[in-house]
């Protein structure tokens, strides 16, 4: 069995290594890249060479390619110590046109143009662009060298899978900064609650997350933040946060409790010391930052009222299934044991209804519906009302229900004329008594096998249950995402689905054997 | 005990209507009577039986010949009162008041001041073309495809590969990066709606298909030499012509739910299909009078979609054999 349940998540993990190959390949090799300006107002702004630099400066931020200007190669070489600062100046002011270049430079530019081109790159050099006749330089002319090569598919996979999980350590913060002593320290008194009361963590220099193990009040108590899951980062849909981060990040408006800074500073404030992670020289930035943080450890999350977005699908999903199991399962035998009976008409008119009607009309009307009723057709976030959760949770759950009803009505007529079934009859069993103890366990192994897809893909959230009802779900995180080419949260996306219905078919496997005596995956028992 | 003979002569009976004697004949006594059976003839017979197959097929032709020919007839310009602010948005009653009364405004007026109701069948033309010929594609393809997958072994291990990766690429992305490579036109969304659509069918044709496959009668066909070729098109194609139409029919308003669907995201068709109709209209929801704009379409699309899934599901009952009896 455990054999057998391996082989099959290896392959469910290679085909999802695949899909995510398939994805990567349409978005950044067959999608025309120019289509990320479109609706850039920076961009239609610029012109000449900045126009130039700028395009190859957000494809790379967009992870299209690399891109090394020449002046980060020179401070490169500087910060590394083959050339001196005053070399440095001197290197870096390149010539209007190659021709104006002074020996020095030229000696640069040359070594810049082998080096990369021996990596495969492709150097460019755009010559100064003068206004008029005169000396002055027209708008963004600025002369330009720089090199840029495409990333390959392949590394660009090995380092999106590489990358995926990372494990926090003392040497995560480069080495060139100097931040004392790298160490992790085990406390008793977490200093975040001001060390009197008893509270266990692991603390890190020299780590990214300055917390890496410790409890607070909230489910499950015990967090860390040492082994960290990345699928890949976001660009325009929540610039330069992680996907995990965003689906998981609570939203609404600030809770604040007491909290104690590390200078000693006691005050309400809605910031997450455990949050805390490095940015090099952040504690310079301000007066404020300066007050209450020792270290470079300033980077906090805040603490919000709401839910996350996973949160909010996952509240409404996973109650709309359990409401769809509640009426469609009994709906359903109901509709079978009275077969061409009037229950039975109703129910396939409702069927009819929810399977060939676009699902935006149905849920519009229940939308209508709801309204008028007095019940809250729209989300809010801040507000602490339970009401605002029912419509959105009727519109997931209605159509489940017809699905349901569809098939259990089906499963079950078809298992009525098995001989197992004349058989019990013939013993003298009642109706009542074949209906649950015989028809309904065989009708329900199908039913049963959906079960864990239904509550994990409760995590994905509704596109148009959650654009029209205006909860801050994950269901249009994807839509959202290609609408603004966004290409690491379309990846991350993509991972997410995949992995979800990879491991719910499985499951549902599992399920079904549990449940089923008679199924079993291991060759022996067969 | 002695038997009475009757007296044939005084019957009364004319001499042509008694038994009487016929030669033997060796051709005459191979053949074998039954009654006259045509399978589509049947079908049509338990088709039409039922009083409510025949209305919803009458709205059905209504519908198509709305969908198909009204729009030739009338001069269609979406534009044409965009210039008269007085014209936009309209209920029927104020759009017959302006206009005079004439079976383009039954509907009202729309945001450019267009005759809802022609925009209506315009845009159903499109759709259901789309759906047509999306069903269409998907279906030969996924059927001649699921036969082959159900039927061999080697195929099937590298389908079912195929089938996972495939599933798993968001059915949105796909379409969306499509439409961004090839344009928003009514091709490119047949190509997008197509290009991995027909995998679902073929799926379901391949499971159907092993039901089928090691059946009794199919084993003795085998045995008897038949080739795999004529197993499956004469013994298997026409078991399964029921599950096809009935599969046909879920897909044929399906595909107009989903380019209703896809225009509601964003990324429909530039076409004034019924899905952008529904999309643009949606900004007239939030208006006060104007709710009306946005539900008459809503709920053309619903009896389209219904009209059709019922006419499939009971054709595809009626082309059942057993319900024939």
């Amino acid at each position: 069995m455990t054999k057998y349940l391996l082989k099959r998540l290896l392959r469910g993990l290679f085909s999802i290594v695949i899909v995510v190959t398939i994805v990567m390949a349409m978005i950044y090799t067959a999608l025309d890249r120019q289509l990320i300006f479109a609706q850039d107002p920076n961009y239609s702004k610029m012109g000449n060479n900045d126009k130039i630099s700028y395009r190859y400066r957000k494809w790379q931020e967009y992870g299209y390619l690399d891109y090394v200007p020449y002046a980060d190669y020179i401070n490169r070489l500087a910060r590394e110590g083959e050339i001196d600062d005053a070399t440095r100046d001197e290197a870096v002011a390149i010539g209007r046109k190659p021709e104006n270049d002074s020996e020095l430079v030229a000696k640069y530019v040359k070594q810049f143009t082998e080096y990369y081109e021996s990596q495969g790159f492709t150097v460019q050099r755009e010559n100064a662009l003068v206004a008029g006749r005169g000396k002055k330089l027209a708008k963004g002319g600025q002369q330009i060298l720089f090199a840029y090569r495409d990333k390959p598919l392949i590394s660009r996979l090995v380092t999106y899978f590489t990358g995926m999980l990372t494990v926090d350590n003392i040497h995560a913060v480069p080495e060139e900064y100097d931040i004392g002593e790298r160490r992790l320290t085990f406390t008793t008194h977490d200093p975040a609650y001001g060390e009197n009361t008893f509270s266990p963590a692991i603390m890190g220099n020299g780590t990214k997350h300055k917390y890496l193990l410790y409890f607070n009040d909230q489910f499950p108590f015990i967090h860390q933040n040492l082994v960290t899951l990345n699928l890949g980062k976001s660009y325009s849909v929540n610039s330069g946060i992680d996907v995990v981060q965003t689906l998981t990040e609570t939203q609404g408006s600030y809770v604040t409790s007491t909290v104690h800074f590390p200078t000693g500073i006691v005050e309400q404030s809605a910031d997450d010391l455990h949050s805390a992670t490095f940015i090099p020289g952040s504690l310079e930035t301000s007066k404020v930052v300066q007050d209450r943080f020792t270290d470079d450890y300033t980077n906090v999350t805040t603490h919000k009222s709401g839910m996350s977005r996973i949160g909010y699908s996952f509240v409404i999903g996973i109650l709309a299934s359990f409401m769809a199991y509640l009426l469609g399962v009994p709906l359903g035998v109901i509709m079978a044991r009275n077969k061409d009976g009037l229950l039975d008409k109703l129910g396939t008119i409702y069927i009819v209804f929810i399977i060939a009607v676009p699902s935006l009309a149905y849920i519009f009307v229940f939308k209508a519906i709801g309204g008028s009723l007095g019940l809250p057709t729209t989300f809010d976030v801040n507000s602490s009302g339970k009401l605002m959760y029912l419509l959105p949770i009727i519109s997931l759950a209605l159509p489940s229900v017809a699905n349901l009803m569809k098939w259990l009505r089906r499963y079950m007529i078809d298992q009525m004329n098995s001989d197992y079934v004349k058989f019990a009859r013939s013993g003298g069993m009642s109706e009542n008594e074949i209906f649950f103890k015989h028809i309904f366990k065989n009708a329900a192994i199908p039913i049963i096998h959906g079960i864990p897809g239904t509550v994990l893909f409760a995590m994905t959230g509704a596109i148009i249950t959650e654009r029209v009802y205006v909860v801050p779900g994950a269901g249009d995180l994807l839509t959202r995402a290609i609408g603004m080419y966004d290409n690491g949260v379309i990846v991350g996306m993509t991972l997410f689905y995949a992995l979800l219905s990879v491991v719910s078919i499985i499951l549902g496997d599992i399920l079904m054997s549990i449940i089923d005596p008679r199924i079993s995956f291991t060759k022996e028992s067969r | 005990m002695k038997q009475e003979l009757t007296n044939l002569n005084g019957l009364g009976i004319d001499e042509k209507e008694l038994f009487s004697f016929i030669t033997h004949s060796d051709v005459d006594s191979e053949k074998i009577t039954a009654p006259r059976y045509s399978y589509w003839h049947s079908v049509f017979r338990v088709f039409f039986k039922k009083k409510i197959n025949i209305i919803v097929l009458s709205v059905l032709a209504v519908i198509i010949m709305f969908a198909f020919i009204y729009p030739s007839l009338i001069e269609y310009d979406r534009y044409a009162n965009i210039t008269d602010a007085s014209a936009k948005h309209l209920l029927p009653a104020a759009a017959m008041e302006k206009f005079g009364p004439s079976i383009h405004w039954i509907l009202g007026a729309g945001a450019s001041g267009e005759p809802t109701f022609d925009t209506i069948w315009v845009g159903s033309q499109i759709s259901i073309s789309l759906a047509l010929i999306c069903a269409l594609i998907n279906m030969s393809i996924g059927v001649v495809l699921g036969a082959v997958w159900g039927f061999s072994k080697k195929f099937d291990v590298f389908m079912m590969e195929v089938y996972n990766i495939v599933a798993n690429v968001p059915y949105v992305l796909l379409i969306s990066v499509l439409v961004l490579i090839l344009s928003a036109s009514f091709w490119t969304m047949v190509f997008a709606l197509t290009v991995t659509g027909w995998i679902g069918t073929a799926y379901f044709i391949r499971t159907q298909v092993i039901i089928i496959r090691d059946r009794e009668y199919n084993l003795a066909s085998k045995c008897l030499g038949t080739s795999t070729f004529r197993i499956a098109i004469r013994n298997i194609l026409p078991f399964m012509t029921s599950v096809i139409v009935t599969q046909a029919a879920t897909e044929i308003p399906s595909y107009i739910s989903y380019e209703v669907f896809l225009a509601y995201i964003g990324i429909g068709l530039s076409e004034m299909s019924l899905g952008r109709l529904i999309y643009e209209a949606q900004a007239a929801m939030v208006t006060n009078g104007w709710q009306f704009e946005f539900w008459s379409p809503v709920v053309v699309v619903s009896i389209i979609t219904v009209v059709l899934y019922v006419v499939g599901q009971n054709l595809g009952d009626a082309s059942d054999p057993r319900t024939h009896m």
